[in-house]
């Protein structure tokens, strides 16, 4: 019985190889814990190979890498077209329709996805500076991942999303009320259906990941949660410093944190890459919030 | 820091993420390049300029009209100011080498500078490789040419009749006698939007692809 599990993708591994065949985090090093409870992903390294059914995917460069599959006969992957960096002519590809087109649209999400089968390769790249992570996901295992960052998937992943429900809105009357949405207003939700698949993802700049024990709480920048475990609860918390010393007539909201609250148990895994909430207005109304005024 | 030689003068190349080419010229070397990637230059190293041929259609076509010189003794440092990585392409007597446009760092003075109209309106309207590419040549003697790609750049050799689909925006050189032409995919990509374009490369010869492109599609 294979005893070893590799320790970022939680997945019995292969500790004679190089780097896990499953996720491709390197086998031969200490696991890295900052004081405060976070490990660092390690980048996948430079032509590391990871395994899935019959097929390879072996990610290639550092700086913007790019995910190059040679997929057997059997296996299928599906992705967004405009990741899709080169392909091998006798390789297959066809659409794959998603649920929700009007929405998806509105949200700036894609409508529709490509489906590449074996045999042949496919190569696939975010065209953003920043890593790739690979999830293997059990059978039944679900994964809630922040949008625009899924790069691809294996064909036996259902890939559904819904409202992150994380929102607030600003505005002084009506007609000038607008709403935001801090952690993008929907969720990619990936599910292995029937059997273990292979989820990628592409992390702007380094990715850190941390578990939370059952009510255990932390405070995210929002736009910063890479996925977490669907079991984690995610909801607003607004945070006031008590005192505004000369800036206390100021119209800015500027001072004020805006996070997103998680609440365990699950795994949750932050980018080092995000995009502050805008905060030059007073909030009107908001999801529900947990308020801490100092 | 990565050190190597050309003719009598020598190239450093420092930095990962945004790297610098830092050229140290000998008096009979010089070097050309476009002049907005010059980072800096000793004070003593002559600056002069190489017009460039097809100049209005060229204009027109985003390219350079006036393409700079820099003259040795003296040291000299180019950056092409995005992430990405240097390609180093040392060329023997008689090659050629068709480059993306705006992806050229510098070219060392034995090297012809032209460039070719990109053939066809399926290639121009869809490729989105631009109007132009340049192209290097040499004759008698080598040179060397550096170029910056986006992200990570990968090296592809086809053989004869061998043929590989990119994304047109990730396209960064090719030997001449590799052929290209966009080949329009049987995908829908939207609602609205039929088919997408690839570019069909039929070697042999030597492509080069960087993972950060320009995404043709998504600039409408």
């Amino acid at each position: 019985m294979n005893a070893y599990v590799c320790r970022y993708c939680r997945q019995p591994s292969n500790p004679s190889d190089p780097t896990c065949p499953l996720c491709g985090a390197p086998v031969d090093i200490r696991s890295e814990v900052s004081d405060s409870g976070w490990i660092e992903q390690p980048p996948i390294r430079d032509m590391a190979r990871l395994e899935f059914g019959q097929s390879r995917c072996q990610i290639t460069g550092t700086t913007v890498p790019v995910a190059e599959f040679a997929l057997a006969p059997e296996d299928m992957i599906y992705f967004s077209h405009h990741t899709l960096l080169w392909a091998d002519p006798q390789t297959r590809l066809g659409n794959k329709p998603l649920r929700g087109a009007w929405n998806r649209t509105m949200a700036g999400l894609p409508l529709i996805m490509v489906e590449g089968r074996g045999p042949g390769h496919i190569a696939l790249s975010d065209n953003h500076a920043g890593e790739v992570i690979a999830l293997p996901l059990q059978h039944g295992q679900q994964m809630w991942v922040h949008e625009h960052r899924f790069l691809c998937a294996t064909g036996n992943v259902r890939y559904d999303w819904d409202s992150t429900g994380i929102w607030y809105e600003t505005g002084q009357d009506q007609k000038d009320r607008e709403i935001h949405y801090p952690m993008g207003q929907f969720g990619d939700i990936f599910t292995a259906a029937d059997r273990p698949g292979l989820l990628l993802l592409h992390s702007p700049g380094n990715t850190f990941i941390r578990d939370l024990r059952p009510g255990e709480s932390l405070l995210v920048q929002p736009s910063a949660l890479l996925y977490c475990d669907v079991s984690v609860q995610v909801h607003l918390h607004l945070e006031y410093p008590r005192n505004m010393g000369f800036l206390f007539w100021s119209p800015r909201w500027s001072y004020r944190n805006i996070w997103a609250r998680l609440i365990g148990p699950g795994r949750v895994a932050v980018q080092s890459v995000y995009q502050p909430p805008e905060d030059m207005e007073i909030i009107q109304n908001s999801s529900y919030a947990t308020i801490q005024r100092w | 820091m990565t050190e190597f030689r050309f003719s009598a003068s020598t190239c450093q190349v420092e930095g990962e993420l945004v790297p610098v080419a830092e050229i140290s010229l000998s008096p009979q070397d010089a070097v050309y390049f476009e002049h907005h990637v010059l980072l800096w230059k000793d004070e003593s190293a002559p600056l002069s300029s190489m017009k460039t041929p097809g100049g209005m259609k060229r204009t027109l076509g985003g390219m350079p009209h006036i393409v700079s010189i820099a003259n040795g003794p003296g040291r000299v440092a180019f950056s092409r100011d995005a992430p990405g990585e240097l390609v180093v392409l040392p060329l023997h007597p008689g090659m050629e080498l068709d480059v993306r446009e705006h992806a050229f760092l510098l070219a060392s003075h034995s090297i012809e500078y032209s460039y070719v109209r990109i053939k066809g309106l399926a290639n121009l309207l869809h490729g989105g490789s631009g109007m132009f590419m340049d192209r290097f040549v040499t004759a008698q003697y080598p040179g060397l040419l550096l170029l910056h790609g986006n992200g990570n750049v990968l090296e592809r050799t086809l053989r004869p009749g061998e043929k590989i689909l990119v994304e047109p925006g990730g396209f960064l050189y090719k030997d001449s006698t590799v052929q290209m032409q966009a080949v329009q995919m049987p995908l829908r990509t939207g609602l609205m939007r039929h088919g997408m374009y690839l570019a069909e490369m039929t070697g042999p010869g030597r492509v080069g692809i960087q993972s950060m492109y320009v995404h043709h599609a998504a600039e409408e």
